[in-house]
């Protein structure tokens, strides 16, 4: 009997918290959907009375308001997938290799790698960008997309995957006369693909919400990602108009948002798998 | 057969070698380059830059000099940001986990993922929506405040409101992540455990005192630590929301550095500041792992 009790009393909080999740983003949708004027002076209106879609016309609207939303969210997907596809390649070579195979100085590359894992990112942030101020790569795609490359949290996620992986089917692959390579993109990639799922969702959110570094290392409107893009309206021409700031916001949350929601159970898996070690 | 060897090595070492070029040019070299960095008069507009050895970090130290002021002012800010947000990260965290745990199971995974949606929106997001709600006259909290006769608060400039603003915030924004590994924590502690202390008449609230805190007490520290790092470099919320107000009083260590480097073009001073902000970050690290540790042991 206090058990059911108990439950239900839980069940009430659990619906009380997950309004508190989701009113925020409620209240976006809802005043995205409000002119300038219900917005601001309306008082407490959770839907719009006069819906208007004037907000996402204008902020989708491109040369008209000087906006390139489109262009920042283009940039946002190509610099987080190929980003990904980048780390996903260079960390499941090295992952394999450090893991399995007669690599020279072993020992010391994995202590390096795993060592970097400590070094907090501050560190790195300053000289980076001078870095890429030499090479003439600031205001680039370059500066956006390679800089990520260099974390090992993937060569360690997937090397902690490729030493319990069983030895057996690889040494019955090499018998057959399988090279390495064989090997590796026929049996052991396989395998790992949950894995290196979750290693592209986690690396994909990371890059595509960053914040300060594309705001640094970018100056010109067509090179912005949608994160800093926003950052700046809201500085900007947006400032006073509440309905427009929440179109856009809304636009650069719906694809991240229904992202998350499909990708849930492979970054849920990461997160468990980063959390035990 | 050596020679097969040798050859073997050489085939393996083309799997490791991509990383570790970009290993090397964009870890390895920046980290003795900041290091190079901070020990010059380094103007970003100024082709030449003058060898001063450990002026800038002198500088840092010496309270007649501007560094000192923007260096500890900013630490102090950081550090504040530190000790209000983690303790509710960890704690909230863990009681969100409970709480999912304690569901029926068919809507423990419907939960789980709305808690943890904020957490896939961008920083810039957060702050857009969060200015909103909390604006001071058209807000949707000051709205409901007024509606009660209840006086209207100032969020974002005035103090203490400001860091509260801030802390919620980034609560509403990451909590879903620390949320997810406790309940992977709690998934793994061994439900015989759980068993004999029904049989032994343990309370509820005896079983997660004695049985469900020693066990996940390692993925606390892991929490403990991930969020310290976490809060350590918060940038964006201040910057994006109250711009460091009122007054200076959440300007971060990070937007110090921030200015001090594009603002003021000085890198040197800057470099020299993030070492010093890193190595901040290192000793806590530890001393938290040490002190954790520690506590096992007794």
């Amino acid at each position: 009997m206090q058990n059911k009790a108990f439950k239900t009393t839980m069940v009430i909080v659990a619906i009380a918290v997950a309004l508190v999740f989701l009113i925020p983003l409620f209240w976006m949708l809802a005043t995205s959907f409000k002119n300038d004027f219900e917005a601001i002076t309306a008082g407490i209106k959770w839907l719009p009375d006069t819906p208007t879609l004037e907000n996402y016309l204008y902020s989708l609207g491109g040369t008209e308001s000087d906006v390139p939303v489109l262009k920042w969210m283009s940039n946002s997907l190509l610099v987080g997938i190929s980003g990904t596809l980048i780390v996903l390649v260079v960390d499941t070579l090295a992952a394999y290799g450090l893991a399995r195979l007669d690599v020279p100085f072993k020992k010391t590359l994995i202590s390096m790698f795993i060592g970097s894992l400590m070094i907090p990112w501050v560190i790195t942030f300053l000289p980076l960008y001078m870095e890429f101020n030499k090479l003439g790569l600031l205001d680039t795609y370059a500066v956006l997309i390679l800089p990520y490359s260099a974390n090992a949290f993937g060569v360690f996620l997937l090397y902690q995957f490729f030493r319990g992986f069983p030895q057996s089917l690889e040494e019955a692959a090499y018998l057959d006369g399988a090279n390495k390579w064989q090997v590796f993109t026929q049996i052991v990639l396989p395998s790992a693909r949950p894995l290196i799922w979750t290693l592209a969702i986690f690396t994909f959110m990371s890059i595509y919400n960053d914040f300060l570094w594309p705001l640094v290392t970018t100056s010109s409107p067509e090179m912005r990602t949608i994160t800093t893009g926003i950052a700046i309206m809201q500085q900007g021409s947006f400032v006073s108009s509440p309905g427009r700031l929440m179109a856009l916001t809304s636009i650069a949350t719906i694809p991240a948002v229904l992202l998350f929601i499909i990708g849930q159970r492979a970054l849920i898996k990461g997160v468990t798998q980063s959390g035990i070690k | 057969m050596n020679k097969a060897n040798r050859k073997s090595q050489l085939t393996s070492s083309l799997f490791v070698l991509p990383y570790l070029l970009l290993f090397t040019v964009f870890l390895l070299i920046p980290i003795i380059y900041g290091i190079w960095m901070s020990l010059h008069n380094w103007d970003l507009l100024s082709p030449v830059h003058e060898f001063v050895g450990l002026k800038n970090y002198l500088n840092i130290f010496d309270p007649a000099s501007y560094l000192n002021n923007l260096f500890f002012t900013g630490l102090k800010n950081t550090l504040l940001f530190v000790v209000f947000s983690v303790p509710l990260l960890v704690v909230v965290g863990l009681g969100l986990a409970l709480l999912i745990n304690s569901l029926p199971a068919r809507i423990r995974g419907l939960f789980r993922t709305v808690y943890f949606i904020p957490y896939s929106v961008s920083v810039s997001v957060v702050a857009i929506i969060w200015l909103w709600i909390l604006d001071t006259n058209s807000g949707l909290i000051n709205q409901y405040l007024q509606k009660f006769n209840l006086p209207v608060i100032a969020w974002l400039t005035d103090m203490p409101w400001a860091w509260i603003s801030l802390v919620i915030a980034t609560l509403w924004w990451t909590i879903g992540f620390n949320m997810i590994i406790f309940i992977n924590a709690l998934n793994d502690v061994s439900e015989e455990l759980y068993e004999a202390g029904a049989l032994d008449g343990a309370s509820r609230w005896q079983r997660f005192r004695f049985i469900t805190l020693p066990s996940i007490k390692p993925i606390m520290l892991f929490v403990l630590i991930t969020s310290t790092i976490a809060s350590f470099n918060i940038y964006g919320q201040p910057y994006l929301m109250t711009r460091g107000g009122p007054g200076d009083s959440t300007k971060v260590l990070l937007m110090n550095i921030v200015d001090e480097a594009f603002k003021q073009r000085q890198l040197g001073s800057a470099a020299a500041m993030s070492l010093l902000m890193a190595l901040m970050m290192i000793i806590i690290s530890v001393i938290q792992f040490r002190i954790s540790n520690r506590k096992g042991v007794e």
